[in-house]
């Protein structure tokens, strides 16, 4: 009996080796590919929202981690990705949630010159009703072109908003939560970059170094 | 599935349901009036393609399936599906939405499960379910009154905008939608809910003109109409009074408990029973026999739980409506709650 | 039964009689959860067959050596270990497809076809026949994602191999079909209830073209008996 059952523990053992060693032989393979394909990702998306002459910098690996549970909409941590010409802040790139959509959180990827004015914004993640809500996307509708050039000051605050509330944002036929949560978010995102501009710009640092480091 | 557990009696009167059929029909006449007078000629129209579609339909299914469809077309039941579809849907919605809700309502709710006396889902509200999930921007456009449009309608405009999308004069369906500020123009109940996630209370959004004098422009009375009719089915016994007393009760209740805990956010009785299709539901939906509850007890529980469901869908929902979500979810549960309603026999000890 | 008849025997079973979508019903979550476009449905559908090929030659390989009692942990853990495989070279070579198959991938682990398909078949059978058997149901499973993709992508927005580039590459862009066009989706398709109703469909066709195949042979071998018996009485 204690025969059989110290066999079969040997066996599962064996097999159990095998197979983990199989997995990260895998792993190892594929390791180096993984990651440049995240961060090639990551680049088309933020391409999307920086213009290219406006950084030579390697912009995936400069970037650090924010929180703001007010005006980024999200108790987790966020990143910023900030794009330089020469040493010179152009473009800072911030992730950010819109909390209050139809359907749930919103991500979004809201791009800001230094002056204060939109360069673009891409939603990442989102859940709302298709063929209603999910015109903000850029894949369904140019809505979200809207936001670029424009700028949050204090005169057109109450501007930034949906028709329907007496704003310049077209809202959807038959969805206006959905817009006004993305209008809502991106201008939340525009003061928070208003108000931490100097922080966000002078000390680089980077975000992605550390976890892979070691 | 034909397990089907009825209370008695258990005696049939052939030929009762071509008759109940045809009352029911009739009753639905004062809404439609209603509706006319109110909101134009599109939902004629609409009646008009989905009796239509709805009648050819079941002629061809039955042919496929080989069955006698002169005794099956005349009980009327495919004529009063396609009218309490054509009732629910927008009046300005483009003539395929209607015929697609339509073939689904009979081919698939209806047929598919066997054909009249098996089907598990009320096929009209299945197919207004169907159409509301894939279609919503279509499905959402309801026009408002006629007393707060820009330009009026005649019939034509209201055929041609159905079959083109636009009126004999340009207007796109978008566009008479508008109101004079050129904001699209929802129901009271939609209007509402979107005030008050704004922050506004009950009593502000009220002041909208959509709402008129009284709970909703137009639409209280639709809703009496569907009342008045409901009525008349019950004096002539065509339909059990249980279920729509239990389920407006229901939603009575609900209603006032929430309207005494927050009197901002919640609106009345009163405006929950006056607006979108609870008086349809009441009489018209949640009676049909084949696929409501049995038993007495079932029927009340049933009703309640119908109630419960539009009540928490208005609230905390995304829909502004719920009747016909809520109607499936109870149609779902009516197997189970005959199980557990069934009468007891005559001379057998409760328990055993 | 000679080898050249098992061959089509399996062939038959994985791809008709016993096909896992259609007649098992096994794995149904992934089958209706991905299979919005045909793309997600073929991309699921070559993992699946990856993995069911792979472990059960793996496991007809190690049928001697593993002893009765543990077999069951060590097929899922066999099968665990190609499907993450299987996850980390998509996620390299694939990374389009491997976000918008999301969960699904990994969830191939839980797909009891695999497992059933090493205990039933593969822990019994020479190594030949179990891959040829793992591809037949894997290729079975396969064609009713990809017939359950076409239908729910032609349905709901009208295309054909809709980002067929993220799972072929860029080049593969110029697969895409648009087979007609129309302003308004016909959403219930691409939402999960539509899958349910259209996999229905699928099982329906199936049934019905058996019930056929069915009465026509049924009807062959009624000839047949006639005439024997008529043979007889003339005797």
């Amino acid at each position: 009996m204690k025969q059989a059952i110290s066999n079969n523990a040997r066996t599962l053992a064996l097999f159990a080796i095998g197979c983990t060693a199989l997995v990260s032989g895998v792993h190892w393979l594929t390791k180096d590919t993984i990651k440049n394909q995240e961060e090639l990702q990551l680049l088309k998306t933020l391409h999307q929202v920086i213009d290219q002459n406006r950084f030579n910098n390697n912009l995936t690996q400069d970037c650090k981690f924010i929180t703001d549970s007010q005006l980024l909409g999200s108790n987790e941590q966020q990143t910023a990705y900030i794009a330089r010409l020469d040493e010179q802040a152009t473009t800072v790139a911030i992730t950010s949630v819109a909390p209050d959509g139809y359907n749930g959180k919103i991500k979004l990827l809201v791009a800001l010159n230094v002056d204060g004015s939109l360069s673009g914004v891409r939603v990442i993640n989102h859940q709302e009703t298709p063929g209603l809500g999910d015109k903000i996307e850029i894949r369904k509708s140019d809505w979200i072109e809207d936001f670029v050039g424009k700028t949050v000051s204090e005169d057109n605050e109450s501007r930034w908003a949906v028709k329907k509330d007496g704003g310049m944002f077209d809202q959807f036929t038959g969805a206006t939560i959905t817009p006004r949560a993305v209008v809502k978010a991106v201008k939340n995102t525009s003061l928070f970059f208003e108000k931490n501009q100097d922080t966000l710009l002078t000390n680089s640092g980077s975000c992605r170094g550390n976890n892979d480091g070691a | 599935m034909s397990f089907w557990i009825a209370s008695s009696p258990h005696n049939h009167i052939q030929g009762a349901t071509p008759k109940i059929m045809r009352l029911v029909i009739l009753a639905t006449l004062p809404a439609i009036i209603a509706q006319c007078y109110f909101f134009g000629w599109g939902n004629l129209i609409q009646i008009a393609i989905a009796v239509s579609v709805a009648l050819l339909s079941e002629m061809v299914f039955l042919a496929i399936r080989d069955k006698n469809i002169k005794a099956q077309i005349t009980d009327g039941s495919a004529i009063l599906t396609g009218l309490l579809l054509g009732l629910s849907v927008p009046s300005m919605a483009p003539w395929w939405i209607t015929v697609i809700g339509s073939i689904f309502a009979i081919c698939v709710v209806k047929q598919l499960y066997g054909g009249l006396g098996f089907n598990l889902f009320n096929p009209a509200m299945a197919a207004y379910v169907l159409l509301l999930v894939s279609f919503p921007l279509q499905m959402t456009s309801w026009q408002p009154a006629n007393e707060l449009l820009t330009q009026s309608l005649s019939f034509l405009d209201h055929l041609w905008l159905v079959f083109t999308g636009f009126t004999g004069d340009g207007y796109s369906a978008e566009q008479i939608r508008m109101n004079i500020d050129g904001i699209t123009m929802a129901t009271p109940l939609d209007t509402l809910k979107t005030d008050l996630t704004l922050g506004l209370t009950v009593f502000e959004s009220f002041e909208k003109p959509v709402f008129g004098d009284f709970i909703g422009l137009g639409w209280e009375w639709v809703n009496v109409g569907f009342l008045l009719g409901g009525l008349f089915l019950i004096y002539k016994k065509a339909i059990d009074w249980v279920i729509p007393a239990s389920f407006l009760f229901g939603l009575f209740f609900f209603s006032f408990m929430s309207y005494s805990i927050s009197p901002d956010s919640s609106a009345s009785t009163l405006f929950h029973w006056l607006s979108g299709g609870t008086m349809l539901a009441a009489f018209f939906i949640l009676t049909d026999p084949v696929s409501a509850a049995t038993s007495r007890k079932g029927r009340i529980f049933f009703a309640l739980m119908a109630a419960l469901i539009v009540f928490l869908i208005r609230k905390f929902g995304g829909y502004p409506d719920a009747i016909a979500f809520s109607v499936l979810l109870c149609n779902m549960s009516v197997p189970l709650i005959d199980q557990y309603t069934r009468p007891r026999t005559y001379g057998h000890q409760r328990g055993e | 039964m000679t080898e050249r008849n098992e061959y089509k025997e399996l062939t038959w079973q994985g791809l008709w009689k016993n096909n896992p979508g259609l007649v098992q019903l096994l794995g149904l979550c992934p089958l209706l959860a991905v299979t919005t476009t045909l793309t997600n449905a073929l991309g699921l559908g070559v993992a699946t067959l990856l993995v069911l090929v792979c472990s059960n030659a793996t496991v007809s390989l190690i049928r001697h050596l593993v002893p009765k009692e543990v077999r069951i942990p060590i097929f899922v853990l066999i099968i665990a270990a190609f499907v993450t495989c299987v996850q980390l070279i998509m996620n390299a070579y694939t990374f389009g497809l491997y976000q918008s198959l999301g969960i699904f991938l990994p969830l191939i682990v839980t797909n009891c076809a695999i497992i059933g398909r090493a205990e039933a078949y593969a822990s019994k059978n020479p190594i030949k026949q179990a891959s040829f058997d793992g591809f037949m149901m894997g290729l079975g499973f396969m064609l009713v994602l990809a017939a359950l993709g076409a239908i729910r992508e032609i349905l709901g927005q009208g295309t054909l191999f809709d980002g067929a580039d993220l799972l072929l590459g860029d080049w593969a862009s110029v697969l895409r079909i648009e087979v007609f066009h129309f302003d308004s989706k016909f959403l219930l398709a691409i939402l999960p209830p539509g899958a349910f109703i259209a996999m229905g469909f699928l099982i329906a066709a199936k049934n019905a073209i058996d019930a056929k195949l069915e009465k026509k042979q049924a009807k062959q071998t009624e000839t047949k008996t006639i005439e024997r018996v008529r043979v007889n009485f003339d005797a």
